[in-house]
């Protein structure tokens, strides 16, 4: 099942690490602003994912659906996937990783849930395909893949 | 979500961005992820002493998945990454890695250890090699014996060394 994937990790998972997010996110943002927290996650969507887009490019969607479910698999996070004609749809139910955090800090920035939306815009930039990130709830959200219009 | 798995992969490129803007806002970036990191270590370092230090690295040994020796001595604990899980997956990775990238490790301990009065040489070894060896003396002029041995010793906020 993982044979597309550029990465599959394994062995233990270490959650603590989305803390080390949160406050990265909240310390570049303070100190140099929103834009260029956003280029970051701009270059972890086009850079560190570059095979994922690629794929996308190449009208291969499925890898990004497999990508999620390894992923979030191995966070043990609540979620479903459904699958249509040229379009996928992520529904996070719970989100393992916002839930750490809020269990670490207390609070997370307003900004946590920015990290998916950007690097999913800079997946699907440049390609047929656009990815749309929706906040439905605290620690939820809806990702679709769909055809660019 | 990027994946806890792929943290590391983030935090190259944050470092990247903050090379850019210059050493003191690496040195600053450093200093807020110590601040975040005491709320794992402090009190288990401030408590325990060297005995608690192993128990954190212990604990990190299995969760990150580190092949590490750990050896606690009544003066010392000595940590030699054999593999660091960290630096692999910077290296295995689609994106350019960060030059400097080891240097965050010592960037972020040292000013913990500083804080509850040890002392911490910090040999990278090589950049390129994801092994490096950390040791935290209870006597300072132990910890600047090793010094003199290290191949690349590291440097932290409050801490010069001819690396930085």
């Amino acid at each position: 099942m993982i044979k597309k994937l550029r990465y599959h990790d394994e062995g233990n998972v270490h959650m603590d690490f989305h803390g080390a997010t949160n406050t990265t996110i909240e310390f570049i943002i303070k100190k140099y602003g929103l834009d260029v927290m956003n280029d970051i996650f701009s270059k972890v969507g086009k850079d560190v994912y570059k095979n994922i887009r690629e794929n996308i490019k190449n009208g291969d969607i499925e890898v990004l659906a497999e990508h999620w479910r390894y992923f979030f698999d191995r966070e043990g996070a609540d979620y479903s996937i459904d699958f249509k004609e040229e379009e996928i749809i992520l529904t996070v139910h719970r989100c393992t990783a916002y839930e750490h955090v809020r269990k670490l800090t207390g609070s997370v920035s307003p900004h946590f849930c920015d990290q998916t939306i950007k690097t999913n815009e800079a997946l699907s930039e440049g390609t047929p395909y656009i990815i749309d990130t929706e906040i439905i709830g605290e620690a939820q959200c809806r990702q679709t893949i769909k055809k660019r219009v | 979500m990027i994946p806890s798995d792929h943290f590391t992969k983030f935090y190259n490129e944050v470092f990247k961005f903050l090379e850019t803007q210059g050493e003191e806002d690496l040195k600053s970036y450093w200093l807020a992820i110590s601040k975040n990191q005491e709320k794992h270590t402090l009190e288990l370092f401030k408590k325990k002493g060297l005995q608690g230090m192993y128990e954190y690295w212990d604990h990190i040994r299995e969760e990150e998945n580190c092949d590490l020796d750990l050896k606690l001595e009544d003066d010392k604990l000595e940590l030699k990454m054999n593999v660091c899980p960290s630096l692999s997956k910077v290296l295995d990775n689609d994106a350019e890695p960060m030059k400097r990238y080891c240097d965050h490790c010592a960037g972020w301990i040292g000013p913990i250890i500083d804080k509850v009065g040890y002392h911490m040489v910090y040999d990278v070894i090589d950049r390129t090699k994801p092994q490096c060896v950390m040791r935290i003396f209870k006597n300072k002029e132990e910890a600047t014996k090793a010094e003199k041995e290290a191949k690349l010793l590291m440097g932290w906020p409050g801490k010069k060394t001819d690396t930085n």
